[in-house]
């Protein structure tokens, strides 16, 4: 009984679409689509146009603002939130202004000792000392890890090795290429403080 | 002597006739200022609201004043409704005669625009009064660069000249329905072709 009053729908709606077909065909509109189709791309744009130009009435209408549309433009000025709240809710807030962090920090959140700070600074001279040989050698390079933490550490370290004088930093202008040596006997009077963004 | 000037026999009827006239003018006038005015997202006056505003005898105030805006180029269109009910017949006023293109270009329509639109429309008319988008765009594509399709279709539906369904398909709007004589855009496009070949010879 089921199937066939489901088998019955069908026929309704086959019969129903094949009347719609038939009226379409019937009425003063239709047209071959393939003939029409053909017929749009052999003419022009022009021709066109001017087909639709000529059978086109356009709506004579006033607009103007009435005292609903009024106190719509007031309700919708009124209830919209200021732009630093407005999409707070899709990309939250705009986060932490960047700032500086110092050793004094980093050791009361336990990711340095005193005793671990001095002796990874050590070994970063050290290193560079022997990489270096007394030449430049290209700074990214140098404080490259094996992953983005491991750069920053070396990066962060590396800023107190120079800031203590015992390496020195020099940027090529033309290429922005940044090499680092090792400084030769007493820092001079000329430092100056360099951002470096690590990557 | 007064009597004799203005006999009271004849002077009712021009009186009651002159009334007559002042109240279909009134209303005329009241027709008009209604239709012209945009009350709602779409022009025009249903006729349930136009009953209201006029009385019962509204459609034949309305072809007063299609009469009297003939001088102006301007006509009172009905668009009968998706109920086919008078109540929901929606009155406008339109453009008695079609603009230039000229005219339509200084009005901020380009050729390629209207171009992309009579295409559009004569297509789905043909296609049972429904198309994909696709097969339109695919269709189009062929003539018209693909950025325009885009933005014409957009913008067409937008005002009103298209519109789409739920399932995605694209239909003639209110507004084509309104301001084109579809049958004539047709026979239009289809004589193009043979209206040159004849102007060769």
């Amino acid at each position: 009984m089921l199937k066939d009053s489901e088998a019955m729908q069908q026929l309704v709606a086959i019969v129903k679409l094949q009347d719609q077909w038939i009226k379409h065909r019937a009425s003063a509109l239709y047209i071959d689509p393939l003939l029409l189709e053909l017929k749009i791309q052999l003419i022009t744009k022009e021709e066109l146009a001017e087909s639709f130009a000529k059978c086109w009435h356009p709506i004579a209408q006033l607009d103007q603002l009435t005292p609903r549309g009024l106190e719509k433009a007031f309700v919708y000025w009124r209830e919209l939130v200021p732009f630093s709240e407005r999409f707070k809710d899709q990309f939250g807030n705009y986060g932490q202004q960047t700032g500086m962090i110092g050793l004094e920090e980093l050791e009361s959140l336990s990711i340095f000792t005193k005793e671990e700070f001095e002796t990874r600074l050590n070994a970063i001279n050290k290193e560079l000392v022997e990489r270096s040989n007394g030449k430049e050698i290209d700074y990214r390079d140098f404080i490259m890890g094996k992953d983005p933490e491991e750069t920053a550490l070396r990066g962060y370290l590396i800023a107190f090795v120079v800031t203590e004088g015992r390496a020195t930093l020099r940027t090529d202008p033309l290429t922005d290429q940044i090499f680092i040596s090792t400084m030769q006997g007493k820092p001079g009077d000329e430092t100056r403080s360099v951002a470096i963004a690590v990557r | 002597m007064s009597e004799s000037a203005n006999p009271p026999d004849a002077a009712n009827p021009p009186t009651e006739a002159a009334a007559e006239r002042a109240s279909l003018d009134r209303k005329t006038r009241r027709a008009f200022q209604v239709l012209i005015l945009q009350r709602g997202r779409n022009p025009g006056v249903k006729g349930w609201e136009m009953r209201r505003y006029l009385g019962k005898d509204y459609k034949k105030i309305l072809e007063v004043l299609s009469d009297d805006l003939k001088p102006l180029g301007l006509e009172v269109h009905l668009v009968p409704g998706p109920e086919g009910t008078d109540d929901s017949t929606r009155f406008l006023l339109r453009f008695r005669d079609s603009p230039t293109l000229t005219e339509a270009e200084t009005a901020g329509f380009r050729i390629d625009d209207l171009a992309v639109l009579a295409a559009t429309i004569a297509l789905v008319n043909s296609k049972q009064g429904r198309i994909s988008r696709k097969e339109l765009e695919s269709f189009l594509k062929g003539k018209f660069p693909r950025w325009r399709i885009d933005y014409s279709i957009d913008r067409y539906i937008k005002r009103g000249y298209l519109d789409v369904d739920d399932k995605e398909l694209i239909r003639i709007g209110w507004r084509t329905r309104a301001e084109i004589d579809e049958r004539s855009l047709m026979t239009l496009i289809l004589a193009q072709g043979t209206q040159n070949k004849a102007a060769g010879k």
